[in-house]
C-alpha cells in the first residue's frame, strides 16, 4: 500500500513534465514545512518548546503552505492534494501523519529531480 | 592595551558575528549540503578578517574611515554610484533585520508581527539617540552573546566531529546533479556575501573613529578582527552543523527562520528555545543599528557632514537625520509586508554585486604609503587582499545568474 | 604638506574631506579655482566645496538629481586659509568664517537637545 502510494504520483507524473517542473520549487518549500511543523508538534509534545512559540509558528507554517499552494500551476495534481491535505491538518496534528504527506512529496520532488 | 576593553571588544565582536542572513543560510545550508559548506564560511571569515583589519588600520592611521578615503580614490561619479548601490544594498539589509526581529518577538509573544517590527524600530531608534556609541555597540554586541547556546547545544547532540572536522576541507560534494550543483554554487555565494557584507567595513572603520583610535590601537585591531569575527563565526557554524544532524535527515529546509531556535531547544528544552530566541533577538538587533548607522556614516563621509555617535545627535545634525530618515524607510520596506526570507535574499544578492566597489578602493588605500606611512599594507595583507577581491568579483558576477537559475537556492 | 609644496590636483587634493580649525567636518572639496592664464603660471585660488560644484564633474542627469536632493549653493576656500593638506584639507580658520557650516547650523535647529547621554 505504501509502496503505492509513493509510485502512483511519479507514474502520474511520468505525462506532465512541463506543470510539475515549474512547481518544483513550491514541492520542496511544502515539504520542508510540512516537516519543520512535524518537528515543532514532536518537540511542543515533549514539552520542550513553549505554547507561544508552538503557536506563533504553526501561524507562519500554515500562511507559507497557502502561499505556496496558491503559486502552484497545477493545484489539481498529485502534489496539490498533498499540500491541500496538509493544510487541512490541524494546528496541533499528529507529527507522523504530517510525516506521511511530507514522505510523498519528497518522493514526487526526488522524482522530479532525477527526471 | 587595555586588556579589559581588549576583552569588551572581542566579546563585541563574537555576540555582534550573526545577523539574519547568516542565520538563515547556515541553518539552510546544513540541511541541504550536510557539512560541506563550513569551509565557506571559514573562507569568506579569513575574508572578512582580511578587510576588517584593513579598515581598522586605516582609521586608526590616517584617522579616517573608508567612505571619506573612497571617493578620494574612486572620484565622483564612481563614488556616487558606489555610494547609491552600497545604500540600497544596505537599506534592504537594515529591513531584513528589523522585520527579522519583529519576527523573533512573535515567537517570543505571539503579538502581531508587523506591530512588533514597528516597535522594533522606535525602540532602535530610542536606543540610537539616548546611547553613545560605545554603549550602543556594547549592549547588542554583548547581549548577542547569548548566541552561544547555539554552540553549546552543537556539542549536546554529539554529531559526528570526524565529518564536521572535514567540512572544513574546501570541498564539492560527490554526486551531485546540475541542479544541485548549481545550488551549491548559489549557497557559496551567498554566505560569502552574508559574512562579506559591505556595512561591516563601513561600521567598523567608522566605529574606530568613533573610539578615536590610532596607530597605538593597531594591535587591539588585529586580535579584535581575528579572534573576534573568528569565534563569532564558530557560531554560524554551529548553526550550519546543527541543521546537518537535526535538519537534513527531517526533510526540514528550513524556510522559516523560527525553525532555528529548535536547534537549542531540541537538546535543552523551553530554556534552550529561550536563550536562542534571545540570542537571535539582540544579534539581529544589533546588526539592525549597524546597518542603519553604516548607512548614515557613508552619506554623512561622502559629503563631508559633521558625523558620529561619540557626538551628541545635535552636535552632527544632517547625519542625526540621515539615520533617522534611514531607519523610518527601513521599516516602511517592512510594513509593505514583505517577506523576510525575500528581503534576506534580496540584501544578499545586491551585497555581493557591491562588494567589489567597497573592497577596491580600501585595499589601495591601505596600500597608500602616502597615507598610511609605515603601516601600509606588506605582503600578506596584499596578497590575501587581492586573491579575495578576485573571489568576490568572481561570486559578484556569478550572483544574480545563480539566483535566477535555482530559483533563489531552491533548486 | 603645505599648500605651497607642489601638488597633484587629483590624486591629493580633489575629493579629499575638509576639516576646519576646531577639527570639524566641512565638506568635501569638490572642485578648484585657477589663477593665471596663458603663458603665466597657474596656481590654485580657492577651493569649491558643495553640489553646485559638481557640474562639469558628473553627468548632466546626475547633476540635475544632486541639485534636487540638496540643492546648487557653492562655497569658496581661499588657498591662504589652507594650513596643511594630508589625508583631509586642514584649513585656519573656522567652518562659519567661510559659510562652511550653514546647512549643519540650519538643520541643528530642527534637533531636540535632549535625552541623549
Amino acid at each position: 500500500m505504501l509502496r503505492l502510494r509513493i509510485l502512483l504520483p511519479l507514474l502520474l507524473l511520468a505525462g506532465c513534465s512541463k506543470g510539475p517542473g515549474a512547481d518544483l520549487q513550491y514541492i520542496k518549500q511544502a515539504r520542508s514545512l510540512g516537516a519543520e511543523w512535524a518537528l515543532v508538534n514532536e518537540q511542543a509534545n515533549k514539552g520542550q518548546v513553549t505554547k507561544t512559540y508552538a503557536a506563533s509558528m504553526h501561524q507562519w507554517l500554515r500562511d507559507n503552505l497557502q502561499t505556496t499552494q496558491s503559486s502552484l500551476t497545477q493545484p489539481d495534481s498529485r502534489y496539490g492534494s498533498e499540500i491541500h491535505a496538509l493544510l487541512a491538518q490541524p494546528d496541533d496534528a499528529a507529527p507522523d501523519e504530517l510525516r506521511s504527506h511530507v514522505e510523498v512529496l519528497k518522493h514526487i520532488e526526488d522524482g522530479l529531480e532525477s527526471a | 592595551m587595555n586588556p579589559l576593553e581588549l576583552t569588551l571588544g572581542i566579546m563585541t565582536a563574537v555576540g555582534g558575528f550573526v545577523d539574519i542572513s547568516e542565520l538563515v543560510f547556515a541553518a539552510k545550508a546544513g540541511s541541504m549540503f550536510g557539512y560541506a559548506l563550513i569551509w565557506v564560511f571559514f573562507v569568506a571569515t579569513v575574508g572578512i578578517m582580511v578587510f576588517g583589519e584593513m579598515s581598522g588600520r586605516v582609521a586608526a592611521v590616517a584617522r579616517q574611515p573608508v567612505f571619506n578615503l573612497m571617493r578620494h580614490r574612486l572620484g565622483l561619479k564612481l563614488g556616487l554610484v558606489t555610494l547609491f548601490a552600497s545604500l540600497v544594498s544596505t537599506l534592504i539589509t537594515c529591513a531584513a533585520e528589523i522585520g527579522g526581529m519583529g519576527l523573533i518577538l512573535n515567537y517570543l509573544t505571539g503579538l502581531p508581527y508587523l506591530v512588533l517590527a514597528a516597535l522594533s524600530g522606535l525602540v532602535l531608534m530610542a536606543s540610537m539617540w539616548i546611547l553613545p556609541f560605545k554603549w550602543i555597540e556594547r549592549t547588542y554586541g554583548l547581549l548577542g552573546l547569548l548566541m552561544i547556546v547555539f554552540a553549546v547545544s552543537l556539542v549536546a547532540i554529539d554529531p559526528p566531529w570526524d565529518r564536521l572536522a572535514g567540512g572544513f576541507v574546501p570541498q564539492v560534494p560527490h554526486g551531485l546533479s546540475t541542479k544541485e550543483l548549481l545550488a551549491f554554487a548559489y549557497f557559496t555565494v551567498a554566505i560569502l556575501s552574508a559574512v562579506m557584507f559591505p556595512y561591516e567595513s563601513y561600521f567598523y572603520s567608522s566605529g574606530g573613529i568613533e573610539e578615536q583610535w590610532g596607530p597605538k590601537d593597531l594591535l587591539t585591531n588585529r586580535v579584535t578582527t581575528t579572534i573576534g569575527f573568528g569565534l563569532g563565526s564558530l557560531l554560524a557554524v554551529s548553526i550550519l552543523a546543527s541543521s546537518a544532524q537535526l535538519f537534513g535527515p527531517a526533510n526540514v529546509g528550513p524556510e522559516i527562520p523560527g525553525s532555528a531556535a529548535l536547534e537549542a531547544a531540541i537538546p535543552f528544552g523551553p530554556t534552550g528555545l529561550l536563550l536562542a530566541l534571545l540570542g537571535m533577538l539582540f544579534a539581529v538587533a544589533g546588526a539592525a543599528v549597524e546597518t542603519c548607522m553604516a548607512n548614515a556614516y557613508a552619506i554623512a563621509q561622502f559629503f563631508g557632514w559633521e558625523w558620529g555617535r561619540h557626538k551628541k545627535p545635535w552636535e552632527a545634525p544632517r547625519f542625526t537625520i540621515a539615520w533617522i530618515a534611514l531607519f523610518l524607510l527601513a521599516l516602511l520596506i517592512v510594513m509593505t509586508g514583505i517577506e523576510v526570507m525575500s528581503l534576506v535574499e534580496y540584501a544578499v544578492l545586491f551585497s555581493i554585486v557591491v562588494l567589489p566597489l567597497t573592497y577596491l578602493p580600501l585595499m589601495l588605500l591601505a596600500g597608500d604609503k602616502g597615507f598610511m606611512r609605515e603601516y601600509a599594507n606588506k605582503w600578506l595583507a596584499k596578497g590575501l587582499g587581492w586573491l579575495f577581491f578576485a573571489v568576490v568579483t568572481a561570486a559578484a558576477i556569478a550572483a544574480i545568474p545563480l539566483y535566477l537559475l535555482t530559483s533563489g537556492g531552491q533548486g | 604638506m603645505k599648500p605651497t609644496d607642489k601638488l597633484k590636483l587629483v590624486s591629493q587634493l580633489i575629493d579629499l574631506p575638509l576639516l576646519d580649525k576646531d577639527r570639524r567636518w566641512c565638506g568635501v572639496v569638490d572642485d578648484v579655482e585657477f589663477d593665471g592664464g596663458p603663458g603665466k603660471p597657474m596656481r590654485v585660488k580657492a577651493l569649491l566645496v558643495g553640489p553646485g560644484a559638481y557640474r562639469g564633474r558628473a553627468p548632466g542627469w546626475m547633476f540635475w538629481l544632486v541639485t534636487k536632493v540638496a540643492g546648487s549653493r557653492i562655497s569658496r576656500v581661499p588657498f591662504n586659509q589652507i594650513d596643511t593638506i594630508g589625508s583631509a584639507v586642514h584649513l585656519r580658520c573656522p567652518a562659519e568664517k567661510l559659510g562652511l557650516h550653514a546647512v549643519e547650523n540650519r538643520v541643528r535647529s530642527w534637533i531636540p537637545r535632549k535625552g541623549a547621554l
